[in-house]
């Protein structure tokens, strides 16, 4: 067996999470807009290449779904259940990959990364209104997909941030139908296919402020039919606002 | 995903098992098991594979120490129900789960199936399957048959089984594989399962393990169990082992982040692997073809036909007998030296005895170039051709050629597993293809790797003799190889930023382009390669040469074929990338210069490579190679050397033209 004496002096090199390159020193001169310091802290493991390739969204156009870009969704919209949401990325080719490297393939690291991809969101939310949630809870996955998955990635990302932030977490909803893909539908079946999708588990956790996290917005019909879910389960107390928590735009 | 746990009672022991489709099994033992009992709840795959090679150790521990030496402690208790609650809880104990399996449930749910109670059965489960036996049987054959060689995980097995198996609804694919199981043509186990240990062969551990084992008594004699566990498909240790909460299983469990590109491998996931427990090899009887007509046959130059005599006689010997490492051959043949003729006589001997051969490659446009040549040679052949998002990917030919990555699909397949350019990226270094490549070679079968450049601790092996080797010192023009000369230069750093090319270089330049040839221009980094193309385009008049002419090519760029092509058909004349094309491009005409060659990113065996794309045809194999550097360093020294010795040794065996 060959010894390398020269690697136990060596510094430890990291390896990106997402790309497995070694980190380099242009990395420190990019910014992280984050406050809190454990998910900073992560952001800081990636190299400088995939840091610099985030689009975060720093200013919202949409003061609604906390687009990016000016967005017809919200206008068109007459009624709404949720009160506002934030994401933190833009839904482009990179953040696409990231999401099908955790998501699809599995790798399971990237779980921290996109959990303080998240918290970024949440900050801006804070930003946004005032402060005073209570819960914290996830979209769910069929239990046939969550077999086949592993993992619910909403609800380990909202896993993730509730504990970085001390909010409680606790599972509110139920998905009573296995649905297509969502990413293979059009929009006006998206809008009716959700319908009767969900179901509020029955607890007495139910707080005025809940904010509801999942991975990604695309038209808003499951936020927005989450929320419906949450607010008839909760009629008998005041009413319930629901804040949505996402972590890309597309 | 979750099994049933199982205990069979034959006449005298017991046996645990675990099953993945319970119908099939509670079916297949009725008659032969004396009693049966199983756990009531599901376990996690992962947890039941554990048991069952506990329980199994326990048991045959007991049944050899009462007929052999006749310990005084019973080992075995008489009570298999017993022994399966202890192991169970024993298992999950050292798991150490955050979510731990309830035991006392797991007790309370045994469910006794003695022969008396037959008709408490589920009747009608036992009927549908019954109904569909014989049905089931034959696609449980298909199966084994398919599976062979193979090591897959669920998801592939069941893919691969709806794409041979005409579709028809009523038999379930788990069922299938569980029935192929339990008549031992197929093993099924946990993708990520306790590594088995191997008891040390030699050296200090051997001689402390067996005086460990000469001086204690009781349960400390029995062998070292590993609680290590490892992915059972590509062998990645501990290290490369990631837990995580799993809904699927409802524990922490294990996967491999070694081998994720190819599916998610996982502790409570299922991995078919297609050798039976135990292989009997059959004696292959054929008479040995004479090699030199062999070699004859395919038109090879005397040097690779010598080296061909020399693989093929090593392939002969060592046939059939299981050898752990002495199974490999080196045949180390310099650029150029035509390596694929010579593999032709390898793959037939092997194939005209009805065996399989895998030609492996890391690179995938090698796979793709390689594949008309061998369908040209081997028409009579099955042929399957694997990479990623190739189609025939569940066929199982005599002759495969794939990327080094497919080969974690395989175990125990082929007799002869040739590995292409065995130092170049991703194989080498990549310690989960190296095992991939050692697991799907047969027992009795051998393994010849290929390398114009072998990496240091082979060549020194293959010079001790510890690793039997053909070199193949000479082109197959028969030419020496053109030697490095050298240009003191400063360093491309330097140059972009003085922005000027100094003479010594553009006069080597000029050389090259009075004499027509094309050039390559090799810098070490990517983000280099576009300022110092348009550093030569502005001296492109000095070189007499157009400027549309000087192109660049890099990883990062997305026209790099397109590039590579219209160099080939000479419309770009100078060529400047990065080692991304140190192989596989082969022009006709052509020098090279290698700047930067002292960079640490250029080790010899790279320098070796970007000099080998010189000289390459017969009508003019004396082209020319310059190492730009400001330093001579070791690895430039080592590629000179190890050029000079290969010419040298071509001109000991008389392989070398004789100049007129």
């Amino acid at each position: 067996m060959r010894v390398n004496i020269n690697s136990w002096f060596a510094s430890v090199k990291s390896a990106c999470p997402i790309c497995g390159r070694g980190s380099s020193q242009g990395s420190q001169s990019i910014p992280i807009p984050i406050k809190h310091p454990a998910p900073r802290q992560v952001m800081a493991t990636l190299c400088g290449s995939c840091r610099q390739a985030i689009p975060w969204i720093a200013y919202p156009t949409c003061r609604i779904c906390g687009r990016a870009e000016r967005c017809e969704d919200c206008i068109r919209r007459q009624v709404r259940h949720f009160s506002i949401s934030r994401c933190a990325v833009g839904y482009d080719k990179p953040m696409k990959d990231w999401l099908a490297l955790y998501k699809y393939r599995g790798n399971e690291q990237l779980e921290l990364v996109l959990a303080a991809m998240l918290a970024f969101a949440y900050e801006r939310l804070c930003e946004a209104i005032q402060p005073d949630f209570h819960a914290i809870t996830s979209v769910p996955l069929a239990p046939e997909r969550l077999l086949d998955r592993g993992f619910n990635q909403a609800e380990r990302l909202a896993i993730r941030l509730a504990n970085w932030y001390g909010l409680s977490y606790s599972p509110m909803l139920e998905r009573l139908r296995h649905t297509e893909k969502q990413s293979l539908k059009t929009r006006r079946s998206r809008v009716v296919d959700m319908r009767g999708n969900f179901a509020a588990v029955s607890t007495a956790l139910f707080s005025p402020t809940i904010i509801l996290v999942d991975d990604i917005y695309t038209t808003g019909s499951t936020l927005d039919e989450c929320a419906r879910v949450l607010q008839q389960a909760n009629q008998i107390e005041a009413k319930t606002t629901v804040y949505g928590l996402l972590w890309a735009r597309s | 995903m979750k099994v049933v746990l199982y205990v069979v009672k034959f006449e005298k022991d017991y046996e645990a098992f675990f099953s993945v489709a319970w119908e099939v099994d509670e079916v297949y033992w009725k008659n032969t098991a004396c009693r049966m009992f199983r756990l009531s709840e599901q376990v996690p795959l992962g947890i039941a594979v554990s048991v069952c090679q506990y329980l199994k150790e326990q048991w045959t521990k007991g049944r050899s120490d009462i007929g052999g030496e006749k310990r005084t402690e019973p080992h075995s208790t008489s009570d298999g129900v017993e022994d399966l609650r202890k192991a169970v809880h024993l298992v999950c104990g050292k798991l150490g789960a955050p979510i731990p399996l309830r035991v006392e449930h797991v007790a309370l749910g045994i469910n006794e199936h003695s022969r008396g109670m037959e008709k408490m059965w589920s009747r009608e489960g036992v009927r549908h399957i019954r109904g569909n036996s014989r049905h089931l049987e034959e696609v449980a054959r298909l199966a084994s048959v398919h599976l062979a060689g193979r090591s897959l995980l669920r998801e592939e097995a069941v893919q691969l089984l709806s794409d041979v198996i005409p579709a028809d609804d009523s038999a379930s694919p788990l069922a299938a594989l569980q029935l192929a199981a339990l008549s031992g043509a197929l093993q099924l186990t946990a993708a990520v399962a306790p590594k088995p240990v191997a008891p040390p062969q030699r050296g200090f551990r051997y001689w402390a393990e067996r005086l460990r084992l000469a001086r204690l008594r009781g349960p400390a004699t029995s062998p070292r169990r590993s609680q290590e566990l490892a992915c059972r498909r590509c062998g990645s240790g501990q290290d490369k082992l990631r837990r995580t909460p799993c809904a699927a299983c409802g524990q922490a469990c294990a996967y491999c982040e070694a081998c994720l590109t190819m599916g998610r491998s996982r502790e409570c996931e299922l991995l078919i692997i297609g050798v039976p427990l135990n292989t009997t090899s059959q004696p292959t009887q054929s008479a040995t073809p004479t090699p030199e007509e062999l070699t004859k046959r395919w038109g090879l130059s005397p040097a690779q036909s010598d080296a061909a005599v020399t693989a093929l006689s090593f392939l002969n010997e060592s046939r059939g007998n299981i050898r752990q490492e002495s199974s490999s051959f080196l045949l180390w043949a310099v650029t150029g030296a035509g390596k694929t003729e010579m593999i032709f006589p390898l793959l037939e001997a092997v194939l005209s005895r009805g065996g399989r051969a895998l030609v492996a490659t890391p690179r995938r446009d090698v796979v793709l170039e390689l594949a008309p040549r061998l369908a040209k040679a081997f028409p009579h052949y099955e042929r399957t051709v694997l990479y990623g998002g190739s189609l025939d990917r569940w066929e199982n030919g005599a002759l495969t050629l794939a990327t080094t990555h497919q080969l974690i699909r395989f175990q125990e397949a082929f007799d002869l597993v040739l590995i292409d350019e065995l130092d170049a990226f991703p194989y080498h270094n990549d310690p989960v293809l190296h095992y991939a490549a050692d697991k799907c070679r047969k027992k009795t079968g051998s393994t010849v790797l290929l390398s114009a450049t072998p990496p240091q601790h082979m060549q020194r092996a293959a010079s001790r003799r510890r690793l039997p080797c053909a070199r193949v010192p000479v082109r197959y023009h028969r030419h020496p190889l053109p030697v490095p000369q050298r240009l003191v230069i400063p360093t491309v750093s330097e140059l972009l930023r003085k922005s000027t090319i100094p003479a010594k270089l553009l006069k080597a330049l000029q050389h090259s382009v009075q004499r027509g040839a094309q050039i390559f221009l090799f810098v070490p980094y990517v983000r280099q390669v576009e300022p110092f193309v348009k550093l030569l385009q502005r001296c492109a008049k000095s070189l007499s040469i157009q400027p549309e002419t000087i192109a660049g090519t890099s990883s990062k760029d997305s026209n790099r074929t397109d590039k590579v092509s219209s160099f080939r058909d000479h419309s770009i004349s100078l060529l400047v990338t990065t080692t991304i094309l140190e192989r596989g491009v082969t022009i006709p005409k052509s020098d090279v210069f290698i700047l930067d060659a002292h960079n640490a990113l250029f080790d010899s065996a790279s320098l070796v490579q970007m000099a080998g794309r010189a000289g390459r045809s017969a009508n003019d194999p004396f082209g020319f190679v310059f190492f730009g550097a400001p330093v001579w360093t070791k690895s430039q020294r080592g590629s000179v050397r190890q050029i000079r010795s290969m010419n040298s040794l071509a001109s000991k065996h008389g392989y070398l033209k004789k100049k007129d």
